[in-house]
C-alpha cells in the first residue's frame, strides 16, 4: 500500500480525476485550494495578487501495483502542458484500519 | 458558485439570458421616440391678470408689484419678470430646471390667493399657465389658393384644423392669414346725418330684423300646429331691402345710407408664400408629447386632408422641426455604427483573431441595447445627448472583455483546456476588472446628481455610461468566458490570407513593443529632464486656456432662418406688405440658399392663439425661411444671417430687426444680454442706447436689440366732463359712440349651414381716414340732439409709454447682442464689459449680464465643482484597492495632461469650450485613470514577483503597452468620426469628439511615459527610506549592545 500526493495546477482537476477512473482507483482525499510553488522551475501558486493562480491537492492510497501506471500517466498529463505544473510524491503507509 | 463558474457550465442558460435581453433591448429600441435633447419639462409659470383701464404705470404700481413681492417667496424661484401694459400684467415665473412644476403651480396658486384681497376691486381674480419650450410650434404649413380665398378659412377650419387637432398630442391648430367671412354694412355718415339715423339705430334695427320667432302653438280641430315667424336673412344682401327709418314720410331703406359686403374681416394678419397670397397654419404640440411622433402621424394624415379640398387650395411645408430632428438623429446614428466597426478592426488588429474579436465584439450590442430598456423604462427619448453617450460607450465596454479573453487565451496557450481555462482566467482577473469599473462609477453615478440645465445634459449620460460600463462588466464575466470556453481552441491556426495580412501588423507591433521599453528605459534614467520639459508643457497649455473660446450650446445648423422686422410704429399694413415683398423679391434673388420665403404682416384675430402671442402689428412682418439642407449648400446659417442683417441694416426705414436660427430653444445663437435695472426710464432708455451704439461698432457682434418697446403714437380723445353734463351725456356713452363708428357695432349674426357670421355695422372705410371724422361724429343725448365730438373735447395724437418690464421686482431694459460667426460667447462678454466700464454709469441705474452667459456660467460652475468632487471620489476608490496613498495619487497626473490635450484640440481646431466639450472632459477624468491603474497594477505586480523597481517599470510598461494601446485606440477612434462629421446637427457632437480624441491621445502619451517614471521615482524614495529605517535600527542595535 502507497500513499500518493498529488499537486497539481487547478485547471488539473477533472484530468486528474480521469486518470484516477481509468486505473481504476476509487478513493481519494482532495483540497481544492492550497498554495505552493516548485523546487526548481515554474511560478508559484498562492492566490494572492502577484501569483493570482492556486493549486489543488489530492492524496490517495493505492496498492503497490497501480502506483507505476498512475504514475506515468500522470507524468504524461504534466508534459503535456508543462507549465501548468503537476507533481507526484509516493510514500509509504505503515497501516491501515 | 460565482457567476462565471456557472454560466461557463451552464452555457445554453447564459445565452438565452443575454438572447433575452437583446430581444428586450430591440423591442424598446422600437418603442423609443425621437427627439433632439432630454425632455426639459416645463420650468416657466405665467400669471395674467387684467385690470381694465388703468395705464401700464397703474398696473405696475397696483398689480404688478404686489404680486411680484407675495410670488417672491415661491421655492425654487430662479427669477421673476412682469410686464406691465395697459389694461394687464403678465408675470413671469421662471423656475429651476428639473423640479415639478405641478407643486410650484400648487405654490404659486395658494400665494395668489393670499394677495388676492390686496388687489383693486376692478381687477380680475389672476389666472395661470404653465410655459415652455415646448410652446414652440412643431409643423408650419402654408397654404395657397385662388377661387376659394373668400371662403378659405372655413375651409382650412373644416378640413383640416379640426381633422388635424384630433390627432393624439396635437396642442392647438391655428390658421393665420385666412380671413373669416364677416357681413360689413359700411354707412355713409353725411347719409347718416341728414336722415337722422345713426349706427346704433340702424344695428339694432338689424338685430330686430333678423331674427326667427316661436310663436306658440295653434289647435285647428284635430291637430295642433306650432307658429313661426322666420325672418333670418336667407342672403346678406336681403338687408339691403330692410327699412331703418323714415324722412318727411318716406321710407328709408338701408340700401339708401349704406352699402352691404358680404365680404372677409377688415384687419387680420395677411400670410404670403414665396410671394403670392395664402395662409398659414400652425401646429403646436401639447406638452411633453413627441415632436416626431406627432408630425409622423400629422403627415400621415395629410394626403387625406388634401384629398378633400378644393382643387385651387394647395398645401405645402414650411418649417417641420420632426425633419431636421429625424435628420440630426440619423446623421449621429452613422457616426455610431462607424465607431462601432471602426473598434472592432482595433480589436482585430491587435488580437489577430477573429473568434477572439468575435467574443469581444459581441459585449457591444448586448451592453447598448441594455442601455435602451433604460430609455424606455424612464421614459426617456433617442436624442443627441444618449446617443453621444452611447458612442463613447462604445470604446469603453469592450475593455473589460479584453482583459479577461487576454488572459484566458494565455491560460489556454499555457496548456489549459479552454473551458477550465475560462473560468480560473476569469476568476483571477475578476477583482482587477471590477475595481476598474467601480472607478467608472464614481465619474459617471455623480453625474446624475446635476441639477439645472446641465442636469439634464449630463444625468442621461451618467445613468448610461454607468448602466453600459456594469452590464459591459457583467458580459465580460459570463459572457465572455461562456463564449470563449465553447469557441477558443486549443491550438489555434491562423488561415493563410489572413496569416499574410495579419504578418506585418505583428512585426510592427512587436517593434513597436521594442521601441517602448527603449524609450522607457532612458526615460527612467533621465527623470529630471522628463519631468521638467512634461511640467513645462502643462504649465504652457494652460496659457492656451485664454486663447480658447468658450459658447453654451454650439449653434445648430437647422436649414432654417426667422427673422423679425420692424417698421417705425403705425406704419400701414399696405406700406408693410409692399415692403415686405420687395424684401422676399430681393432674398429670393440673392440667396439661392433659400427655398421657401413665408411672411406675415397685420395683426392677428382672437382665434390664432400663436399669433396673439407672438409680437405683431401691422408695422411687424415676421419672417420664415427655409434653406437648403446643410450639406447641399456652401454658405452655413450663421454666415447667412450675417449676410442678411447686412442687408436689412442698409435699409433706413426699418427701426429694427431680429434674424434668428432655428426656432428658438437650444441650438439658436448665442446672445449676451445686459439688463439694465433702473427705475427712470429716460435715464435708462439712454443708457440703453448708447450701449446700443458702442456694441454695434464692436467686432463679434452681429445685432443689437433694445428690449423696450418705443412709444407708441395714439389718437386719444379728451372729453370734458362739464360739456359731457351740460349735454346730458357720459363719457362712456361718447367713447362708445366713437368705437361703433370705427370698430363696428356687432347688429346680428347671419346664418348660413349652421355656421355664424358677424354682421359688423361702421363707417365706410374712405370716412374712416381723418381725424375730423371723429370731430365730426354726432353723438345723440335722450332728448335725440346731436352733439359734435369737437364739442364734447379735444382728438389729440400722443405718445403712450411702453410695456413696462420688471426683472426681479426692478423695472429693467435687455440690450442683447448677438453673437456674430466666428465670434464667440466669451469674447463678447469681454468686449461688452469693457464698454460698460468705459461708459459712465448713473448711481440709479444697475446692470447685470445675463443670457446665455448666466446659464453658461451657472453650468460650468456646477461642472467644475462636480469634477473636483469625482476627482476625489475617484482618489477614494483608488487608494482602498491599492491600499496606498501614494500610488493613486501617482495615476491622478495624467488627469491634468488629458487637459493639456484637450487645450492644445481645442486651440488648434478653433473649437469652442461648450457644455458639450465639458461632457468630453468629465468622461475623460474616468479613462485616462484607467490606464494609469492598469500600468501602476501591473508594476506592482511585477515588484511583488520580486523585480527591483527599475525592471518592474520596464516590464510592466512593455507588457501593458498593448492592451493600453488598443483601449486608447478603440475609445480614441470611436471618437474622431465624431470630432470629424458634417452632417445635420454634427456642430453638436464635433466639440465631444474633439476633446475626448485630443485628451485621450495627449494623456496616454504622457501615462506610457509619466506615470512609470513617478511610480519609480516613489517607489526609489520608499525603498531607501525603508534601507535608512533599517540601518538605523541596526545601528541602534549595536549601540545598545
Amino acid at each position: 500500500m502507497k500513499a500518493v500526493f498529488i499537486s497539481f495546477y487547478q485547471a488539473f482537476y477533472e484530468e486528474v480525476i480521469e486518470i484516477l477512473d481509468q486505473q481504476e482507483i476509487r478513493g481519494f482525499t482532495f483540497w481544492e485550494t492550497v498554495q505552493g510553488r516548485g523546487s526548481n522551475t515554474g511560478e508559484p501558486h498562492y492566490g494572492t495578487h502577484a501569483w493570482p493562480t492556486l493549486n489543488s491537492a489530492m492524496m490517495t492510497f493505492v496498492a503497490d501495483e497501480k502506483v507505476q501506471p498512475l504514475l506515468k500517466a500522470l507524468h504524461k498529463l504534466d508534459v503535456s502542458a508543462e507549465q501548468q505544473g503537476l507533481r507526484a510524491f509516493v510514500m509509504n503507509v505503515e497501516e491501515t484500519m | 458558485m460565482s457567476i462565471y463558474q456557472s454560466s461557463v457550465k451552464k452555457p445554453i442558460t447564459t445565452a438565452l439570458i443575454y438572447v433575452a435581453i437583446a430581444i428586450i433591448g430591440i423591442f424598446s429600441l422600437t418603442k423609443l421616440s425621437v427627439d433632439l435633447f432630454p425632455d426639459m419639462g416645463e420650468n416657466t409659470i405665467m400669471v395674467f391678470t387684467t385690470y381694465p383701464g388703468a395705464s401700464a404705470a397703474d398696473i405696475e404700481n397696483n398689480i404688478s408689484k404686489p404680486l411680484e413681492n407675495i410670488l417672491n417667496s415661491v421655492s425654487d424661484l430662479k427669477h421673476i419678470t412682469s410686464n406691465s401694459k395697459e389694461n394687464y400684467s403678465i408675470i413671469f415665473l421662471e423656475f429651476e430646471y428639473g423640479i415639478d412644476i405641478d407643486e410650484a403651480t400648487n405654490d404659486v396658486r395658494d400665494k395668489l390667493d393670499m394677495v388676492s384681497s390686496a388687489l383693486p376691486d376692478d381687477a380680475n381674480a389672476p389666472f395661470l399657465f404653465k410655459f415652455s419650450a415646448e410652446d414652440i410650434p412643431i409643423i408650419m404649413l402654408s397654404v395657397q389658393s385662388k377661387e376659394s380665398t373668400n371662403a378659405l378659412y372655413k375651409i382650412l377650419d373644416d378640413k383640416v384644423a379640426s381633422p388635424l387637432s384630433r390627432i393624439g398630442g396635437v396642442g392647438t391648430v391655428s390658421i393665420s392669414g385666412a380671413p373669416q367671412r364677416e357681413v360689413q354694412v359700411y354707412c355713409d355718415p353725411y347719409k347718416l346725418e341728414a336722415y337722422g339715423l345713426t349706427i346704433e339705430g340702424i344695428a339694432s334695427v338689424i338685430g330686430f330684423e333678423n331674427r326667427n320667432l316661436p310663436l306658440g302653438t295653434m289647435d285647428v280641430g284635430s291637430e295642433t300646429y306650432s307658429m313661426r315667424v322666420e325672418g333670418e336673412f336667407k342672403d346678406a344682401y336681403q338687408m339691403n331691402n330692410i327699412v331703418v327709418g323714415s324722412f318727411n314720410g318716406k321710407n328709408i331703406y338701408l340700401r339708401d345710407v349704406a352699402q352691404v359686403k358680404d365680404t372677409v374681416q377688415e384687419r387680420i394678419q395677411e400670410v404670403y408664400n414665396n410671394g403670392v397670397r395664402g395662409a398659414m397654419i400652425i401646429i403646436q404640440k401639447q406638452t411633453g408629447a413627441n415632436t416626431v411622433d406627432i408630425a409622423n402621424k400629422v403627415f400621415e394624415k395629410l394626403p387625406d386632408i388634401k384629398k378633400s379640398l378644393p382643387s385651387d387650395v394647395k398645401i405645402d411645408i414650411i418649417a417641420d422641426n420632426s425633419e431636421s430632428i429625424n435628420n440630426t438623429i440619423d446623421s449621429l446614428i452613422e457616426t455610431i455604427l462607424i465607431v462601432l466597426i471602426l473598434v472592432v478592426v482595433v480589436v482585430l488588429i491587435f488580437l489577430g483573431r477573429w473568434r477572439a474579436t468575435f467574443i469581444v465584439a459581441i459585449v457591444i450590442p448586448v451592453s447598448l441595447v441594455a442601455s435602451f430598456i433604460y430609455l424606455l423604462v424612464t421614459g426617456n427619448s433617442l436624442n443627441i445627448i444618449s446617443l453621444s453617450s452611447l458612442s463613447i460607450a462604445i470604446g469603453m465596454v469592450v475593455d473589460d472583455a479584453i482583459v479577461v479573453l487576454e488572459n484566458i487565451t494565455t491560460h489556454i496557450e499555457r496548456g489549459s483546456k479552454p473551458k477550465s481555462a475560462a473560468i480560473f482566467a476569469t476568476s483571477e482577473v475578476s477583482l482587477s476588472v471590477i475595481a476598474t469599473t467601480l472607478v467608472l462609477l464614481c465619474v459617471y453615478v455623480p453625474l446624475t446628481m446635476i441639477t439645472g440645465v446641465a442636469g439634464i445634459m449630463f444625468q442621461q449620460l451618467g445613468w448610461i455610461v454607468s448602466i453600459v460600463c456594469t452590464v459591459s462588466t457583467i458580459a465580460a464575466l459570463s459572457l465572455t468566458p461562456m463564449l470563449s470556453s465553447v469557441m477558443l481552441k486549443n491550438n489555434p491556426s491562423r488561415g493563410m490570407i489572413f496569416g499574410a495580412i495579419y504578418r506585418p501588423i505583428e512585426k510592427t507591433l512587436n517593434a513597436l513593443d521594442r521601441g517602448y521599453s527603449h524609450i522607457l528605459r532612458w526615460c527612467v534614467r533621465h527623470k529630471t529632464v522628463v519631468i521638467t520639459v512634461l511640467l513645462a508643457v502643462f504649465f504652457a497649455s494652460l496659457s492656451l486656456m485664454k486663447v480658447i473660446p468658450t459658447e453654451f450650446f454650439p449653434t445648430m445648423d437647422q436649414a432654417r432662418l426667422s427673422m423679425k422686422v420692424k417698421l417705425p410704429i403705425g406704419t400701414r399694413v399696405e406700406y408693410s406688405r409692399a415692403f415686405a415683398m420687395d424684401l422676399t423679391n430681393r432674398f429670393k434673388a440673392e440667396y439661392p440658399e433659400i427655398t421657401m420665403c413665408n411672411f406675415s404682416v397685420g395683426q392677428p384675430d382672437e382665434d390664432n392663439t400663436f399669433g396673439m402671442l407672438s409680437e405683431n402689428g401691422s408695422h411687424i412682418i415676421s419672417f420664415n425661411l427655409r434653406l437648403l439642407k446643410k450639406t447641399e449648400r456652401e454658405r452655413s446659417i450663421s454666415e447667412i444671417s450675417d449676410a442678411l442683417r447686412k442687408d436689412l441694416s442698409e435699409y433706413s426705414e426699418i427701426r429694427t430687426y431680429t434674424v434668428s436660427t432655428g426656432m428658438g430653444g437650444m441650438g439658436g445663437q448665442s446672445s449676451v444680454d445686459v439688463e439694465i435695472y433702473g427705475y427712470d426710464f429716460d435715464l435708462t432708455d439712454k443708457f440703453s442706447n448708447d450701449l446700443r451704439l458702442r456694441m454695434e461698432q464692436v467686432k463679434g457682434c452681429s445685432e443689437v436689440t433694445i428690449s423696450r418697446e418705443e412709444y407708441t403714437p395714439e389718437i386719444q380723445i379728451d372729453f370734458d366732463r362739464e360739456k359731457l353734463a351740460e349735454n346730458g351725456l357720459n363719457l362712456t356713452t361718447a367713447g362708445t359712440y366713437v368705437r361703433n363708428r370705427f370698430n363696428g357695432s356687432l347688429a346680428s349674426y347671419y346664418r348660413e349651414d349652421g355656421e355664424e357670421y358677424n354682421i359688423r355695422v361702421r363707417y365706410a372705410p374712405e370716412f374712416r381716414e381723418s381725424i375730423e371724422t371723429i370731430e365730426n361724429i354726432l353723438v345723440y343725448n335722450s332728448q335725440g340732439i346731436g352733439i359734435r365730438i369737437k364739442d364734447l373735447g379735444n382728438v389729440v395724437e400722443r405718445l403712450t409709454p411702453p410695456t413696462i418690464v420688471r426683472k426681479d421686482r426692478e423695472r429693467m431694459v435687455k440690450v442683447s447682442c448677438i453673437v456674430a460667426k466666428d465670434a464667440v460667447l466669451s469674447e463678447l462678454v469681454a468686449a461688452t464689459q469693457e464698454q460698460l466700464d468705459q461708459m459712465d454709469i448713473p448711481s440709479e441705474i444697475s446692470y447685470d449680464i445675463g443670457g446665455t452667459w448666466e446659464e453658461q456660467q451657472e453650468s460650468f460652475g456646477d461642472i467644475i465643482t462636480l469634477m473636483f468632487l469625482i476627482v476625489i471620489l475617484v482618489y477614494i476608490v483608488m487608494a482602498s484597492q491599492f491600499e496606498s496613498f501614494t500610488y493613486p495619487f501617482v495615476i491622478m497626473f495624467s488627469i491634468p495632461f488629458a487637459f493639456t490635450g484637450v487645450f492644445v484640440g481645442l486651440a488648434i481646431t478653433k473649437t469652442a469650450l461648450g457644455i458639450m466639450a465639458l461632457i468630453g472632459a468629465m468622461m475623460l477624468i474616468g479613462i485616462v485613470v484607467k490606464n494609469g491603474i492598469v500600468l501602476i497594477d501591473y508594476t506592482i505586480l511585477c515588484r511583488e514577483r520580486g523585480m527591483n523597481v527599475r525592471d518592474a517599470v520596464v516590464a510592466a510598461g512593455r507588457s501593458r503597452l498593448r492592451p493600453i494601446l488598443m483601449t486608447t485606440l478603440t475609445t480614441v477612434l470611436g471618437m474622431v468620426p465624431m470630432a470629424m462629421d458634417k452632417g445635420e446637427g454634427a456642430e453638436m457632437w464635433n466639440s465631444l469628439g474633439m476633446t475626448v480624441a485630443w485628451g485621450l491621445t495627449f494623456s496616454t502619451l504622457v501615462t506610457l511615459v509619466l506615470i512609470p517614471i513617478l511610480y519609480g521615482a516613489f517607489a526609489e524614495f520608499g525603498e531607501r527610506r525603508k534601507k535608512r529605517i533599517a540601518a538605523k535600527a541596526a545601528k541602534l542595535e549595536i549601540v545598545e549592545k
